[in-house]
Order: structure tokens, then C-alpha cells, then sequence
């Protein structure tokens, strides 16, 4: 129709449908004046009035036949029809209040859960990188060499293999090496100490990051001697230069050394987050500063711990790269030997590294909501399944009366719809509470969670799920119902006692699905609870009660020689222990939940070293005395360092208890000679036993470690150094006093990274505690739907059988028998489902034994607990119907229709 | 809808729109019209003209005002609309072309 059309008949249309009584009013007004004016007409034809009005109306040929005319004219079919559907509809579905809100809060909570799960895991993991096509960029790792164990499935690149890569034909339009590193700004204002990367000229353009002022390095900025360039983030440059845009070109201190300002990057640039990066190379999570890194043409075989990123070469597939670099490699090794094994590399997509560890909890989660979701589908089904089976006589008399097909059709799409639109309404609701939930409680080092927001096509999508489940059941039976012969189903209606077989069994194995559903649920989420508990009474190693931890990074140009800074930290600890409160002092490479240490090859002559393959590693950790008793972590043989350990002393170390265990499991380490792979340095005396203390989760299985005293060191550097201080009072108190000791030594040193050990423990568990947390209340979810769905079925079942119990109450059975009846066919079904769900969960459980600690994948205590919860539950469910049911009055069941 | 079966299909459309088109009417005032213009020839009954009145407004030709009448009573009076006259127009010239052919027909002699 033209809109024009519309413009005139459209309020015409909404009059007829809305005021329907002013309508017919003036219609009957219009046909009365009609018949005065007639009657009127004929009166001065010498008739009498009787007569008159006679003629009139017979003349007029059927006042309410043309009255029907006049409202067919009026053409409002559609839009009535449909009025009539919603009003006929709201009043089927409040006069059935309890059906209308367990279909709309089953709904609602399936669509909202995994609407509120959908959009995090699409803003976590799906959604493109900020980097123009970032399918091109690929982070080449290095992977170890087969049968050498380094503790980690990555390992750095060196400075040596780096340069070997760029000199060779590279599948790589640009490729870049960055290194994190952390700054000391001094000059303007606080010292402030801030984390950042060395990156090699191409690091930006691989990534395609422009900066947003400025320019990025230049070539010849990367070489040494040149890098004295640097990068600021915005956030940096907002918070520290407040935004002046003239502050290129100028200089900032950086570890005292000059670094002029070139480039600003945009905001929201932080590449690359410790979130987004392999755990093992220990990248700050937001980096505020990068200067070149300036990797020599020619590198010494300094230590370096470089990470690589490139952009594949337009037309280059991963594939065709990968095989460039496995090339390369075979190339390197000809050329070398010594590098055989040592340059295998593999290419991982950068996308995939982003979401790499987050991306296992983020499928479990997934997977859960699925089982939501299905569960509240068969649910919803069941509940429309038992409705129109219920409703069938009704169908029946109204295709009997001649409603037809498509206009019963029509009136239950719309009373589906209807429920879905509640449900729609609510499930918003649940789902944006659930996202602010999530945002506000999630774990921090869940990349981008701060950047979700409620997919509205996701939303669409799971809407669409649930109104296909409501049309595909609803509609289904009742159809059925208008295809049989009327006038049978319309005597077999109300006496469906035995029900309809084939119904009855489609909606049991809706419900023994939903109860196995739950229980695999159930059963995840218990083990997910007992490794919580259980790493909430681990041991890491340490006490991290009244514990204060903090950074003090040395700038390398004011601490060149390491007498100097062995002294500081002296003069520092010996301040510190004297501040009233403190009880011990201690500074340490690492603090527990501190992050990973720093690992290296060693020697140990007990152990003569067959081959490269077989290099020992273990962790290689400066310690101060006062230490081990300021984190709490006792010796449990030999001795602690004293400070008569000193340089001039014979050297020695301790050892972890994973150490002893790996290397003399049977005569102990103690009186053993260990220490680096270089001869350079001397061998050390193993004086004393600690138990492992854990230092990136308490889940971790600790790799062998070695501590080494700061007085007897002269390798590698001790410019970054945690300090650990044991306090009899609140430690966060403490911070401004440990300031002032610090400072009166030097006022230039800024304090990093100030967390009491408590906090370090906290953060390490948000992890877990958040897919705890969020499977628990999924599973929940899950227990409450299914025991609705119990519910249902157990008293639609009871509803059919009234008059067959009101019989055996009549014939004498006893109450008890009706309850073990009801009670009986409940447990059957329960326990089919709890069957099918164990060994669901045995095959799903062992999935997840990556998130679990300190308990089997297979916990019979988990499995045993569950299934009695759910039996229990689903009896809950069945008491209600069950009471119902032995309170029938046999009188009145048998005269039941 | 029952349609006077003497009337050819929408004659009477164009019959009330050309009726209305001289002066906007009630209900009663158009029957009396169609019987004077058209004598006896055109029989509608009154029973029939309110549906194809009521069709008319519906589909935006003519519009409808309560008015008192010269006698002080209230009554419904249609009047034409602009989409209405645009309408008459289209059917006017439809029913003059279906005339001529008619009688071009009509007027054909035996051989």
C-alpha cells in the first residue's frame, strides 16, 4: 500500500481496533438516523407511524446484517484478529500463573546466562586484535629442542639467533624482537618507576601500530650507541606531561640516562600485555615506555631474553611460512652444527596466543552455559509439551466449531511469542546484571574483560533458540491434536488417563536428560570447589601472614660496581630491620606469587653432563639472610645463611626440596657441590634444605630451585631486587615508615609493586576462585531447572492419573503407597539420569583435569556427594505432587474428568 | 459482501464518489440522491449502502464528520477526500472507456 494511503486509514484502522465501542456506537447512531429520516418519509405518505417504521426497516433489508457488512468493510482482520489473539492469550496465560512464570524465568535465565557468558568469551576471544589484519601477525617461538626439559615449553631468543633470522630471506614482511624492561623516569617530579620493552625498529610495524604523535624508531635509532630514543604511552604522557604536545623532541631520565622523546602512541596501546603472552617470559601487564633494543649486528653471546613478533609477507600463508622457517633452520644447522635443535621455531598466530592461557576456562565456562541453555530448552519444552497435550480437547472443539488451521496456529505462535518477549524482558535484565557482575568481581588478568558489553546479536540468537524450542513443542502436539478425527479426540479428551504413551516417554527422556545435564554440572563445579578449598590450604612453601613485599629497582647508572649495591642493600636491610615493628628483613630476586624466577644451566659434579640434550636447569635465586624467615619458609635440614657467609667465606647455597628429590633422591643434597654451567664461576656447598616455595600459582609443581647469598655474588647483575618484610603489626601500615628508610639512603629510589604477601596469594587464586564461582552458580542454575523440570513431570503425571490412584485409594491403598508411587517413579527417573550423567561426567571431568589440584578428575567423594544431592533434589521436587496426589479424596478423583 | 447483483462491480464506488464529490452528505441524503439522479433504474438497498460507505472511508476516499442536521439532529456526513478525487478521476475515465467499448459493441450490426 502506498504510505500516503496509510497516512488517512491508519488512524481509521487503530480507531476500529482500540475504540471498539465508540465504533459500534456510532455505527448503530448512523443506521437509527438512517431509519427516522425513512420512517419520517413515509409518515407524510399518510401512513401510521407503526407502519411507516416497518416499511422503513424492511425497505432497509436487515438492520444487523448490514451492520455485520459494515464491520467486514471496515477490513481490520488482521490487526483485529491479532488484538484478539494477545488478549486471549494474556488471559490463557494468567489464568495459568504458575506455568506462565516457570516458563518465563526458565527462559529468561537461559537466555540471559548465556547471553551475559556469550558476550564475555566474544570480547575475550573472538573479537580482532587492534592492529590492522592481525590474522598476518604471528609471534615465531622457540620451541625446545626434542628431549631437553628447560622447565617451559617456550624459551627466549637470543640476541645471536635473532640477527641470524633478519639476515636470512625471512617469510616476514617485518620482524621484530622486544624485551621487557623496567625504567626508572626520574627529572620531572616523584621518581617513578615503570615498566616498558626494549623493541627492535620493525617491533611497531609488524604489529601495525602507529603512534598517535610523533614517529616510531628508525634503523638507524636500533644500533648501540644510538637507542637513546624513546616511546611514551598515552596514559604516561597524560598522567606525567599532562598532555604537552611539545614534550617531543624533549628529553626524559630514564636509569639516569637521557632518552629523547619521538613518538606517543594511541591510547589503548600496551603491546604486549603479560595477559596476552606466554606466562614464562614474565611481561609487565601494562607497559608504559619502549626504546630501541639495539641488538648488535654482530652480538657477543651476551644473555638475552628476546620475544620475536612478525607480519607474514602479503600473499604468504602460515603454512608456507612455517615451512620458510623450518628452512632456516636446517640452514642455520648445516652452517653450525652446534645449533642442531637449538633453532626449531613454530609460529603461532598472534590471535591465538592473545586468548592462548585464558582460552581453556573460557571453554569450560562455554561449555557449561551450553548445558544451561539446553537444559532450559528442555525444560521450556517439557512445560509446552505437558500445556498443549493438556489443551488438546480445547483445540479439538475449536476446530470443531470451525476455527481452522491457521488461526489456531496463529493464536498459540502468539501466546509463544508472548512468553518469549517476557522472557526476553527478564533475560536483559539477568544479563546485564551478570556482565556488571562478572566486570566487577572477573579476575583482572582476564584480558579485555573491562572492554565487554552485552552482544546484542548473541542476545538475538539465543531468543531465537528458545522461541524455536516453545513453537517446535507447543505447536507440535496441538497440531497433531486438529489432524486426528475430531470427534474421537473429542470423546478421548478429557479421559486421556492413560496419556499418550508415546508423549509420556519423549517427555521422560527430556527430564532424565536435563537430570544427567545437571549432574555432569554439578559434578564440574564440586570438583572445581574442592581444588579451590584445597589450594586455599596449600602449602606454597611460605607463611604470608603479616608479610609486606616491594620492589627496589637500582638505576644501572648510578649502581655501576656491585660492591656499591651490595653495600646499599646492607645499609637498606639494616634500616629497615630497625624500624619498631619490624621483625625480620630480607631481599630476595623473587617473591612468592611474585612472579617466575630467573633459570639457568648448571653444574653439579655428582652429575657429569653426557650430552647438550641433557643440561640441568634450575631456578637461580639471590637471597639476603633474613629472607627465608621474613616469607616464613623454614630449613628443614642444615642451616639458613648466616652473615658470616660473605665473599670471602666458602661459597654456598641452598637448595629446594624439589632439587634434592630430582638429583640425590636417596643420599640428600647436603655437603653437595652445585653452581652455574660457566667454570667462571665457583662451585657452592649446599648447606641447607627449604621446602619449594611456589612462585606463579600455588598449583604449580616448583621446578628445582637454588638460592645463592648476595654477599658471596658477582653474577648476574642485582639491580632488581624484592624486598620482604615480616611485621608484628598490619604490613600495609608499614609502608610509609619502609619509605623513609629507604629514601634516607636514597631519595631518588621510587618503591614498585608495595603488596603484602596475603595480596600476592589472593591475586594468584582470582583465577580459580572466579570459574569456581561462576560454575557453582551455573550449576546451581542447572539443579534448580531440573528440579522444576522434575516438577513438572512428576505432577502433570500425578494430574493424569487421578482417577487411576483415586481407584487403588478406593480398592484400600493406604496413603504410604500413593507417596512410594509418586515418590517411586520419580527416584526411576532420577536415577536413569544420574546413571547416563556419571558417565557423561567421567568423560567430561577428565577434560578438565588441567584446572584441577589436589583431587581426581574422578573423586569418588565429589561423584558420591552429587549423586546423592541430586536424588535428593529430584525427591524435593516429587514430595509436593506426591502429597498431592495422597490427598485425593477417591470421591471425588473418580467423578474427575 | 453481498453487492447489488443489477450493478455493474464498482459502479456504485463510482457512483458515491461522484455524489459526494458535489457536496458532502449523510447516509440518508446519499440514498435519496442515487434515487433522484439514477429515477428507479439503480436499485440500491439500503442495507448495502452503509458497507460500501463504511469500505470507502477505509480506503481513505472519502472522510466522515458528525454534524447536526438542518433539524438539529446529529448525523454522519461523508465527504470527498483528495485521494478520493483522484480516485473518482481513475474511475471515471475507466467506466467512460468501458462504455464507449460497450457500445461500440453494442452498436455492431448484423450481418
Amino acid at each position: 500500500m502506498r504510505p500516503k494511503h496509510w497516512f488517512y486509514t491508519l488512524p481509521l484502522r487503530l480507531r476500529s481496533l482500540f475504540k471498539r465501542n465508540q465504533v459500534e456506537q456510532d455505527l448503530s447512531e448512523e443506521l437509527r438516523f438512517h431509519l427516522e429520516q425513512k420512517t419520517r418519509e413515509y409518515l407524510t405518505a399518510d401512513l401510521t407511524l407503526e407502519e411507516a417504521r416497518r416499511r422503513a426497516l424492511r425497505e432497509f433489508g436487515g438492520v444487523e446484517l448490514s451492520k455485520e457488512n459494515c464491520r467486514d468493510s471496515r477490513s481490520v482482520s488482521f490487526l483485529e484478529t491479532l488484538a484478539q489473539d494477545i488478549r486471549f492469550a494474556f488471559r490463557m496465560l494468567s489464568k495459568n500463573p504458575g506455568f506462565t512464570a516457570v516458563a518465563i524465568l526458565t527462559l529468561a535465565l537461559g537466555i540471559g546466562a548465556s547471553t551475559a557468558v556469550f558476550s564475555l568469551v566474544e570480547a575475550i576471544l573472538l573479537k580482532p586484535l587492534p592492529y590492522p589484519s592481525p590474522d598476518r601477525i604471528v609471534l615465531p617461538e622457540l620451541v625446545s629442542p626434542p628431549g631437553v626439559n628447560l622447565g617451559s615449553e617456550y624459551f627466549p631468543w637470543g640476541q645471536t639467533q635473532f640477527r641470524l633470522l633478519t639476515r636470512e630471506s625471512h617469510p616476514f614482511q617485518f620482524v621484530g624482537a622486544f624485551q621487557n624492561d623496567s625504567f626508572n623516569l626520574t627529572g620531572s617530579g616523584e621518581p617513578s618507576f615503570l615498566d616498558g620493552f626494549r623493541a627492535s625498529a620493525e617491533f611497531f610495524p609488524a604489529l601495525g601500530a602507529v603512534p598517535a604523535l610523533g614517529r616510531i624508531f628508525t634503523a638507524e635509532e636500533d644500533q648501540p650507541g644510538h637507542q637513546y630514543e624513546v616511546i611514551l604511552s598515552d596514559r604516561l604522557w597524560r598522567e606525567r606531561f599532562s598532555s604537552r604536545g611539545d614534550i617531543l623532541g624533549h628529553a626524559v631520565y630514564l636509569n639516569g640516562y637521557a632518552y629523547t622523546v619521538v613518538g606517543i602512541m594511541p591510547p589503548g596501546f600496551e603491546f604486549p600485555r603479560a595477559e596476552e603472552m606466554p606466562s614464562s617470559f614474565n611481561f609487565p601487564s601494562e607497559p608504559q615506555i619502549w626504546v630501541p633494543l639495539a641488538v648488535a649486528p654482530q652480538p657477543k653471546g651476551s644473555p638475552s631474553e628476546l620475544a620475536v613478533i612478525g607480519r607474514l609477507k602479503p600473499g604468504v600463508a602460515i603454512e608456507q611460512a612455517q615451512a620458510a622457517m623450518d628452512l632456516i633452520t636446517k640452514r642455520a644447522e648445516e652452517r653450525d652444527p652446534q645449533w642442531k635443535g637449538w633453532f626449531n621455531t613454530r609460529l603461532v598466530p598472534l590471535t591465538r596466543q592473545v586468548v592462548g592461557d585464558t582460552q581453556r576456562p573460557s571453554e569450560l565456562i562455554l561449555g557449561a552455559v551450553g548445558m544451561v541453555l539446553l537444559i532450559a530448552c528442555s525444560n521450556v519444552a517439557n512445560l509446552l509439551l505437558a500445556r498443549s497435550l493438556g489443551r488438546r480437547r480445547e483445540f479439538t472443539l475449536r476446530a470443531a466449531l470451525g476455527a481452522t488451521r491457521s488461526r489456531l496456529v496463529r493464536q498459540l505462535l502468539t501466546e509463544s511469542l508472548l512468553i518469549a518477549i517476557a522472557a526476553g524482558a527478564v533475560a536483559t535484565l539477568i544479563a546485564y546484571l551478570g556482565i556488571d557482575f562478572v566486570k566487577a568481581y572477573g579476575p583482572s588478568n582476564i584480558p579485555r574483560l573491562r572492554e565487554v558489553r552485552l552482544d546484542l546479536l548473541v542476545f538475538a540468537f539465543a531468543l531465537c533458540v528458545s522461541v524455536a524450542t516453545g513453537i517446535l513443542f507447543g505447536l507440535a502436539p496441538a497440531l497433531g491434536a486438529t489432524r486426528k478425527d475430531l470427534a474421537s479426540s473429542l470423546k478421548e479428551g478429557g479421559r486421556g488417563c492413560a496419556g499418550i504413551p508415546a508423549s509420556s516417554r519423549l517427555r521422560n527422556a527430556l527430564l532424565v536428560s536435563q537430570v544427567a545435564l545437571a549432574l555432569v554440572l554439578v559434578v564440574s563445579a564440586g570438583l572445581l570447589t574442592r581444588t579451590f578449598f584445597r589450594l586455599l590450604g596449600a602449602s606454597g612453601g611460605f607463611n604470608p601472614r603479616r608479610v609486606l613485599t616491594l620492589q627496589l629497582p637500582l638505576p644501572a647508572s648510578k649502581y655501576v660496581d656491585q660492591n656499591h649495591i651490595v653495600a646499599f642493600y646492607q645499609s637498606a636491610l639494616s634500616r629497615l630491620r630497625s624500624i619498631p615493628g619490624v621483625e625480620s628483613a630480607g631481599i630476595g630476586e623473587t617473591v612468592p606469587m611474585g612472579g617466575e624466577g630467573e633459570s639457568t644451566v648448571i653444574r653439579m659434579p655428582d652429575h657429569p653432563v653426557g650430552s647438550q640434550r641433557e643440561m640441568p636447569f634450575a631456578n637461580y635465586t639471590i637471597i639476603s639472610t633474613g629472607y627465608l624467615s621474613s616469607i616464613g619458609t623454614p630449613v628443614l635440614r642444615g642451616r639458613d645463611f648466616l652473615e658470616s657467609d660473605t665473599a670471602d667465606s666458602t661459597p654456598v647455597a641452598l637448595v629446594n626440596a624439589a632439587m634434592e628429590r630430582k638429583f640425590w633422591p636417596s643420599q640428600g643434597a647436603l655437603g653437595k657441590q652445585v653452581g652455574p654451567a660457566s667454570s667462571r664461576y665457583p662451585l657452592m656447598t649446599i648447606v641447607g634444605v627449604v621446602p619449594d616455595v611456589k612462585h606463579i600459582s600455588l598449583r604449580e609443581e616448583t621446578p628445582p630451585e637454588i638460592f645463592v647469598i648476595d654477599t658471596q655474588k658477582q653474577w648476574p647483575s642485582m639491580l632488581n631486587m624484592r624486598v620482604a618484610l615480616r611485621t608484628k603489626v598490619d604490613p600495609a601500615s608499614m609502608t610509609e615508615s619502609v619509605r623513609l628508610a629507604i629514601h634516607s639512603g636514597d631519595p631518588d629510589l621510587p618503591l614498585a609493586k608495595v603488596a603484602t604477601l596475603t595480596t600476592l596469594v589472593n591475586d594468584s587464586l582470582s583465577q580459580p576462585r572466579f570459574a569456581m564461582l561462576l560454575l557453582a552458580a551455573f550449576s546451581l542454575l542447572a539443579l534448580l531447572l531440573a528440579s522444576i523440570g522434575m516438577y513438572g513431570v512428576i505432577s502433570y503425571s500425578v494430574a493424569q492419573r487421578i482417577q487411576e490412584i483415586g481407584i487403588r485409594m478406593a480398592l484400600g491403598a493406604k496413603r504410604r503407597n500413593v507417596y512410594g508411587m509418586v515418590l517411586g517413579q520419580g527416584a526411576r527417573l532420577a536415577g536413569l539420569g544420574i546413571a547416563i550423567g556419571l558417565l557423561a561426567a567421567l568423560g567430561v571431568t577428565r577434560l578438565m583435569s588441567s584446572f584441577l589440584y589436589g583431587v581426581q578428575s574422578t573423586d569418588p567423594f565429589t561423584f558420591a556427594a552429587v549423586c546423592l544431592l541430586l536424588l535428593a533434589t529430584a525427591l524435593l521436587a516429587c514430595y509436593l505432587p506426591a502429597r498431592r496426589a495422597s490427598r485425593i479424596d477417591p470421591m471425588v478423583a473418580l467423578r474427575h474428568e | 459482501m453481498s453487492r447489488p447483483s443489477d450493478l455493474v462491480q464498482g459502479t456504485l464506488d463510482l457512483l458515491l464518489l461522484k455524489i459526494l464529490a458535489l457536496e458532502p452528505l449523510n447516509g440518508y441524503a446519499v440514498s435519496l440522491r442515487l434515487r433522484q439522479v439514477s429515477g428507479d433504474v439503480l436499485q440500491v438497498s439500503d442495507g448495502s449502502l452503509y458497507p460500501a460507505l463504511h469500505k470507502l472511508e477505509q480506503e481513505g476516499w472519502i472522510t466522515a464528520e458528525w454534524k447536526p442536521t438542518e433539524n438539529n439532529r446529529r448525523a454522519k456526513y461523508y465527504s470527498l477526500t483528495g485521494l478520493g478525487r483522484t480516485q473518482l478521476e481513475k474511475e471515471s475515465a475507466n467506466w467512460s472507456r468501458l462504455s464507449v467499448a460497450i457500445s461500440n459493441v453494442v452498436k455492431l450490426k448484423e450481418a
